[in-house]
């Protein structure tokens, strides 16, 4: 008879880590479908690019898989020397593809495949092996890899185009939604910042520049309630993450007259949802404690919203995860202290959201939109003739700008005479008597109210004759 | 709150019709050994006649505990012999005369509840009555110092193991017996019975019963593991928090079977002779709980009832698949805390690979550690002191959870000796 000793417990749970990652590949089917479709056959069917462009995703996410896996393979049998059996089990268990995929999925479409593999490389290499291997970097690979990629050719991707696809470099003349909005220094209308690009629909869908995996809000939830049921990633990270970053661009937009419109902006542009799901909730470079992942979620949510405003780079996701990767020894220590005690909980997690408070008011304070608005209107001449005061400023309306004459006796404006504009939709103001409408409540000019169909024009109308009041008021 | 997790049940495979007693062995072989290893020394030489229940060794340090007989006969030597730890403890060799006299020929108490406290530890000292979930602990030291409330854990929460369940159902009366008198002896105002929500048989009975006993209540606590440690427990049904010891809080903890074998003490001043004993798995051909005389080698009986289905690569556990070890052979000695041995396959696990830092072993902790912190910080004294691996209750849920199959809770135990060591 044989007995076998062995350590307990003598029961063991189901779910195997071959089966996490599993069902981490199937969450990023739909995603990497999806590149393929926006990225190459969208453009093909409306004759933007050929045949072989269209296949141009799919190629990068396929090169940057099987790059990372070859670059695995060589190092562990010519430098870890391991051999048959060894290196069989090894390659089985270090799932070394991901890396591979997660950095095809975050660059831009335009990077030539040659950096894919230099990307994935440098991933597989600096950001994995050099650490001992799968379990023991403290970097995400991947943004290793994005980091090389990013900091050495980054010119050479946007002077190719950047993050257009065929049909986008058609008909976008910025790069992505949050390029624009770093240009236009943060404030202004949503016509100003994200019109260009789509309708909120297109942004939650997917169907606005940016890089190959994380554009589609859409898929990217679907994939998060399927990572979460299935008990893949640590879902207080995403969750927290997105919530903070929500929290303080609502409290920035709030403070500067913007609406709802801009949280969710900030939510559905760039790589947050992608880094958020899929890149902040790697298991091997996050928190394992409770505490350590809130306070590892708050931690990204502050720096990304930082990154983006305060920084001249406009994207601030992956900066910030690789930030917080740095300190996930000292959050988990925190975390696992915490596990004791509600105090050592609230307390670390409470500065965290002062923190979070805090900054955002500065961040709205110091992007305080005067400035901004004021470039927007633009006075060209001033002249005083007798009692009256005659105004020749310009403003940025819906198609460039409205040049216009406004003359000024006794305090208030008593004609407004339109030198030039070339707005769409001009006759909805003219038959609305905007104009006149204007002139006669001047006293009370906040509470005039907007043309629906001609917003952008009748807005910048009003602004025109705001500014030159202000200014009118300044001179005396 | 979090207090566990759901694992297979399994125990209905054991329960059976009725329960068997096995016949008295010819040898009897009782380990000289306490609650967690204590070494005890031996009171009789080779040739001596013994009686059943005659002190034949005692331990060595100031707590008073005495080893009893469990049958009359004559000593005729020492042995190694297996303990449910793993280890070969010495044993005392006893022939049986299957004459069964008794050392204390006192009469059966009709009203047990008449003890002083001073007595009723007297009792529990002599009577040798020491914790049957698996401790042996003496139980007289849960009593010293004045008691608000007694628990009495019948939640048996590991997989496959029936014995206190059937303790509970075959002597119902007796317990309940047995409680009102240990709270009216000790002037302890609240009892309570504590069940798994999914063990409708047992809540049946006890609520048939329970009515002449306004004092002891009953209190279903959720089929989660591991729910009946003591910490855990206490915290679920009273929302009490304990340090190092609940009787800091006027609270004793009893598993039910220690409470039949007060009742016994009570009721006749003997020391329990004989013990249920689950012997289930997937590898015993027919799984069910046996009676057993106090010092039978397991080996007999597991063969008496039908033996192995097969005999290649089995798991042989003493106590249940979670907390138990695995031992080298069946020839297991019968102890007062061996409440089951299982029998299973060898062949189920993966072996270990890389952590890939889920987190899962540490949220499933039921007192509240980081295990792969633990694990990882083993070489580093002074952050592992901060992670307190000397909590760690050996409940195994780090390892059952973990997706690497790593055997985070030895990783634990190691650091915990390492603490210790300093």
């Amino acid at each position: 008879m044989k007995f076998v000793v062995d350590k307990g417990p003598y029961l063991k749970d189901k779910d195997f880590t071959s089966k996490i990652m599993k069902k981490l590949f199937i969450a990023l089917i739909p995603i990497i479908i999806f590149a393929v479709y926006k990225n190459g056959i969208i453009p093909y069917q409306n004759g933007y690019i050929t045949f072989y462009e269209a296949l141009r995703p799919l190629f990068m996410i396929m090169i940057g898989g099987i790059t990372a896996v070859i670059a695995e393979m060589l190092y562990v049998s010519l430098i870890l020397k391991k051999r048959e059996k060894d290196f069989f089990s090894y390659i089985k268990h270090s799932y070394a593809l991901f890396p591979g995929l997660f950095l095809a999925l975050i660059l831009p479409i335009n990077t030539p495949l040659w950096l894919v593999i230099l990307g994935s490389l440098a991933a597989t290499v600096l950001g994995k092996m050099l650490f001992g291997g799968f379990g023991y970097n403290i970097f995400n690979p991947a943004l290793i890899g994005y980091l090389f990629v990013s900091s050495s050719y980054g010119q050479l991707i946007a002077a190719r185009g950047g993050y257009l696809n065929g049909q986008e470099l058609d008909s976008i003349s910025k790069a992505t939604p949050l390029t624009n909005i770093s240009n236009i220094a943060f404030v202004g209308s949503w016509n100003e910042i994200g019109a260009e690009f789509g309708s909120l629909s297109d942004y939650f869908f997917g169907f606005i520049p940016g890089s190959l995996g994380e554009t589609s809000t859409f898929l990217i939830l679907i994939a998060l309630i399927y990572l979460i049921i299935t008990k893949v990633v640590k879902w207080r990270i995403p969750i927290i993450y997105i919530t903070t970053v929500l929290i303080m661009t609502f409290i920035i937009g709030t403070y500067n007259g913007m609406e709802l419109w801009f949280p969710l902006f900030q939510l559905l542009s760039g790589g947050l949802m992608f880094g958020a799901v899929f890149i902040a909730t790697d298991p091997v470079t996050s928190p394992i404690t409770k505490t350590g992942q809130t306070i590892y979620a708050l931690g990204l949510g502050i720096l990304t919203v930082v990154f983006r405003f305060l920084t001249p780079y406009p994207e601030g996701v992956m900066t910030a995860i690789l930030s917080m990767n740095l300190l996930v020894i000292i959050i988990d220590r925190i975390g696992a202290k915490a596990k004791f005690s509600i105090k050592k909980t609230l307390l670390p997690v409470s500065i965290m959201i002062v923190t979070l408070f805090l900054i955002s008011f500065y961040i709205g304070h110091h992007i305080s939109p005067r400035e901004v608005v004021d470039t927007r209107v633009n006075i060209v001449n001033v002249e005083k003739i007798e009692d009256k005061i005659t105004y020749v400023a310009t403003v940025r309306a819906f198609v460039g700008l409205i040049k216009a004459e406004l003359i000024l006796e006794k305090d208030a404006i008593i004609e407004i005479n339109i030198i030039e504009q070339n707005e769409s939709y001009w006759q909805d103001i003219v038959n609305h008597d905007y104009i006149n409408t204007l002139i006669k409540r001047q006293e009370s000019i906040e509470e005039v109210n907007t043309i629906a169909g001609v917003t952008v024009t009748a807005d910048a109308l009003k602004l025109l004759v705001i500014r030159v009041l202000e200014d009118y008021e300044e001179r005396k | 709150m979090y207090s566990g997790l759901r694992l297979i049940d399994k125990k209905s495979m054991s329960i059976t019709e009725s329960i068997i007693e096995y016949k008295d062995p010819e040898i009897v072989y009782i380990p000289l050994v306490n609650h967690s290893n204590m070494e005890c020394q031996s009171l009789v030489e080779i040739g001596d006649k013994v009686l059943k229940g005659t002190v034949i060794g005692k331990r060595n340090d100031n707590i008073e505990m005495n080893i009893h007989s469990s049958v009359s006969g004559e000593v005729i030597g020492f042995e190694e012999k297996l303990y449910l730890s793993g280890e070969y403890v010495k044993c005392v060799v006893i022939q049986n005369d299957f004459k069964e006299k008794q050392a204390e020929l006192t009469g059966v108490k009709d009203k047990i509840t008449s003890y002083t406290k001073d007595k009723f530890i007297q009792i529990l000292k002599d009577c040798a009555v020491t914790g049957m979930g698996g401790s042996d602990f003496p139980t007289y030291l849960k009593y010293i110092g004045k008691l608000k409330t007694i628990i009495i854990n019948a939640v048996e929460c590991e997989p496959y193991i029936t014995s206190d369940f059937l303790v509970a159902i075959l002597k119902t009366e007796e317990i309940l017996e047995a409680i009102d008198a240990i709270m009216e002896i000790n002037e302890i105002d609240e009892g309570i019975i504590a069940i798994r929500e999914t063990d409708y048989q047992l809540k049946d009975k006890f609520e048939t019963f329970l009515g002449t006993y306004p004092n002891i209540k009953l209190v279903l606590v959720k089929d989660l593991y591991p729910i009946g440690w003591e910490k855990l427990l206490i915290k679920e049904l009273l929302g009490i928090k304990y340090d190092k010891n609940p009787m800091e809080k006027g609270i004793v903890v009893n598993n039910i079977s220690t409470i039949f074998a007060i009742y016994k003490a009570l009721k006749t001043k003997r020391p329990i002779s004989r013990r249920i004993v689950t012997i289930t798995g997937e590898k015993i051909k027919k799984p069910q709980n046996v009676i057993i005389k106090i010092g039978t080698p397991i080996v007999e009986v597991i063969k008496e009832i039908g033996g192995y289905k097969d005999e290649t690569d089995i798991r042989f556990i003493a106590g249940g698949p979670m907390k138990g070890e695995t031992l080298p052979n069946d020839n297991l000695i019968v102890t007062k805390n061996l409440y089951a041995v299982v029998a299973i396959s060898s062949s189920c696990f993966s072996s270990p690979i890389t952590c890939v830092r889920c987190g899962r072993c540490s949220n499933v902790c039921p007192n509240y550690l980081s295990p792969v912190l633990i694990r990882d910080r083993k070489k580093h004294f002074n952050i592992l002191k901060s992670l307190h691996p000397e909590k760690c209750i050996e409940c195994g849920l780090c390892s059952y959870i973990c997706p690497s199959k790593i055997d985070v809770r030895e990783s634990v135990i190691e650091a915990k000796k390492e603490i210790r060591r300093h």
